[in-house]
């Protein structure tokens, strides 16, 4: 089954994944950021990685330095600078939208309901500044405005070009079916021939008109008439009608816009082909490259263990394993990243002999086994137990010539201590640590710390680690 | 049986005399005296460790021993000693058997000793055991060799 999984060309359904996941990936950053500036400082942060990998290529030591330093400082100024930008795409779309819905940036404005509205408004005296963007970004034209985010509704115009709404005396911003913001600052034209009965919003209307392609059309709170500002001209729109049909106009014909969107779908295309070139190059670059070897000293995790067994020894605690792949993946590879397991399910109380497998081993993707330096590991285990031993003073030193040790009694005289079985049964005595007979001129008593050797050993609950000595000095015949 | 260690047994020598001279004396050991073997009568009196045996007396009984000295000596008095027998002295340096040594016991009573010449190397914790063919331990001895 696992050679079905791989390619003739040694890769494996796991790197296809990887490839396709991160082309993904890319593709809907391209789909959420088009058309945003941090789009373009991120291309241009893609440029110069490219860059910083041809010198690196060709060996241009400080031009790699300087590029990995402006690409380090990039990254950290593009997400400061375009903060609210990327917080925009990421916060105010619903998760569905970033995963995989496209922003239809080109839905067309429905000239009907607009029309209606506007001669709506015009006859109930209404005053209203509507603005269509147009390809240039209004962004640091206009000022303020409230975010709306609406869908475009003749209701919905009325409401927010009504006398006591807060944002009526702005103007609002129609892109495609929606309302996105109200309350909006246009600047204002600074022409001398404009009429005397054309007053501020009219004035706004055409200075957003001389200063960006977008179209505004105005009705007067005065006298209820329609104007429409593009170009820097301001023209006078006498019936729905011919509203509707300027609004037709400016978005071209229907054929037009079918081809709009063939083109949409073309480029988003395009878009596709060349994330997943580029994952597939970066990929290749990483993984394929000029093949490193490495040895790392792996622990040995031992799983399954029976719990009432203990390890008591093994031959090895590591396994030394010969790793092999591109430069970039074996420098990046951490030692947590690889790990060997032993499966003790079977094993016997006793010496037991396990051989380390490349199923034991897992790797990082990218990355394989070339040889496992000693694969063959022997592990004692053992059964806890108690047992009860005699206490035995461990005396250094010398007595005076004179002087003879004839007796030491110690209490308790036996003390009980756990650990494997197997230990257990080549311990016969508990010493005490080295008790010095340097001071020793006459009988008394003392105190000394046990030594429980092997370490593995451990005393039994109720057992001092301490013991009193009392012992007898005579004088030597 | 012997079991030769790193060392070798310098001197094994039983004795067979009249004991009831011998008095006894306060010794280390984790028994009290008169270990009788199961079923059998035989029965230690007295177990020892000393510097050396003279006038078939235990000369400076003690737990500690210096390397100064040539021999150290473990000294045992049987009675009754119902029948012929057979007693081991086993010598465990550091809870190792380091020799074994086979004494022969004589009816009615009888006593007899083993000695072990010490070295530099043998510094550290000793044990002695007393034990009859049948692996019952009469007593044990517990002792140092120091500098």
């Amino acid at each position: 089954m696992s050679d079905l999984l791989f390619s003739p060309a040694g890769i494996r359904w796991q790197d296809l994944l990887d490839i396709a996941l991160n082309s993904y990936i890319v593709f809907r950053l391209y789909v959420l950021f088009r058309g945003t500036n941090a789009f373009k400082v991120l291309i241009g942060i893609a440029l110069l990685w490219f860059f910083q990998r041809m010198a690196v290529h060709v060996g241009l030591i400080i031009t790699n330095w300087v590029a990995q330093g402006i690409i380090a400082a990039a990254a950290i100024i593009i997400i400061i600078v375009f903060r609210d930008e990327i917080h925009s795409v990421l916060q105010a779309k619903k998760l569905k939208a970033v995963l995989w819905g496209f922003p239809h940036k080109d839905t067309p404005t429905p000239p009907d309901i607009m029309a209606e509205s506007v001669f709506e408004l015009s006859r109930s005296r209404t005053g209203a500044l509507i603005v269509l963007p147009g390809k240039e970004d209004l962004k640091d034209i206009v000022q303020g405005g409230i975010p709306w985010h609406g869908l475009l509704s003749k209701e919905m115009l009325l409401s927010i070009f009504w006398h006591d709404n807060p944002v009526h005396d702005g103007a609002a911003i129609v892109n495609g079916d929606r309302i996105e913001k109200v309350g909006v600052i246009l600047p204002l034209s600074v022409r001398k021939d404009m009429p005397s009965h054309q007053g501020t919003r009219h004035r706004a209307a055409l200075g957003l008109a001389e200063k960006s392609d977008a179209i505004v059309i105005v009705v007067s709170e005065e006298n209820g008439s329609v104007h429409w500002a593009q170009d820097s001209r301001l023209h006078i729109v006498r019936r729905q009608e011919e509203l509707e049909k300027r609004l037709w106009d400016s978005q071209g014909p229907k054929a037009a816009f079918n081809r709009k969107k063939e083109q949409e779908g073309y480029r988003l295309g395009i878009a596709a082909v060349v994330s997943v070139l580029f994952v597939t190059g970066v990929w290749f670059s990483f993984s394929r490259g000029l093949e490193s070897l490495i040895t790392l000293d792996v622990p040995i995790e031992y799983m399954n263990r029976n719990p009432s067994m203990e390890i008591l020894t093994t031959s090895q605690n590591t396994a030394s394993l010969h790793l092999s792949g591109s430069g970039a993946l074996i420098r990046s590879v951490q030692p947590g990243q690889v790990q060997v397991r032993l499966n003790l399910a079977g094993t016997q109380v006793g010496e037991n002999t396990l051989v380390i497998t490349p199923d034991n081993i897992s790797l990082p993707p990218g990355v394989h086994l070339k040889k496992i330096e000693q694969p063959t590991v022997s592990i004692t285990l053992d059964m806890p137990s108690k047992k009860e031993l005699p206490v035995q003073v461990r005396w250094t030193g010398r007595l005076p010539e004179n002087l003879v040790l004839a007796e030491a009694i110690v209490h308790p005289a036996k003390v009980q201590v756990t650990g494997g079985s197997r230990v257990l049964d080549t311990v016969s005595t508990i010493y005490t640590e080295p008790v010095s007979l340097q001071d020793i001129r006459e009988s008394g008593t003392l105190t000394a710390n046990l030594v429980l050797d092997p370490p593995s050993l451990k005393l039994a609950a109720g057992s001092k680690a301490r013991v009193t000595v009392a012992f007898t000095v005579t004088q030597r015949k | 049986m012997m079991t030769t260690g790193t060392y070798s047994v310098c001197l094994v020598i039983a004795l067979s005399w009249n004991m009831l001279f011998f008095t006894t004396t306060a010794f280390s050991q984790e028994k009290p005296p008169s270990q009788a073997a199961p079923g059998q009568g035989l029965t230690l009196v007295k177990a020892v460790m000393c510097e050396k045996i003279e006038n078939y007396a235990p000369v400076n009984p003690a737990i500690v021993f210096s390397t100064s000295l040539e021999d150290i000596t473990c000294f045992t008095l049987f009675d009754p000693v119902p029948e012929e027998a057979v007693v081991y002295h086993n010598w465990y340096f550091k809870d190792k058997l380091s020799t074994r040594i086979k004494l022969s016991l004589q009816p009615p009573r009888w006593a007899t000793f083993s000695s072990i010449h010490l070295r530099e190397a043998d510094k550290g914790p000793w044990r002695v055991e007393i034990v009859d063919e049948k692996g019952f331990i009469f007593n044990v001895l517990r002792f140092s060799i120091t500098d």
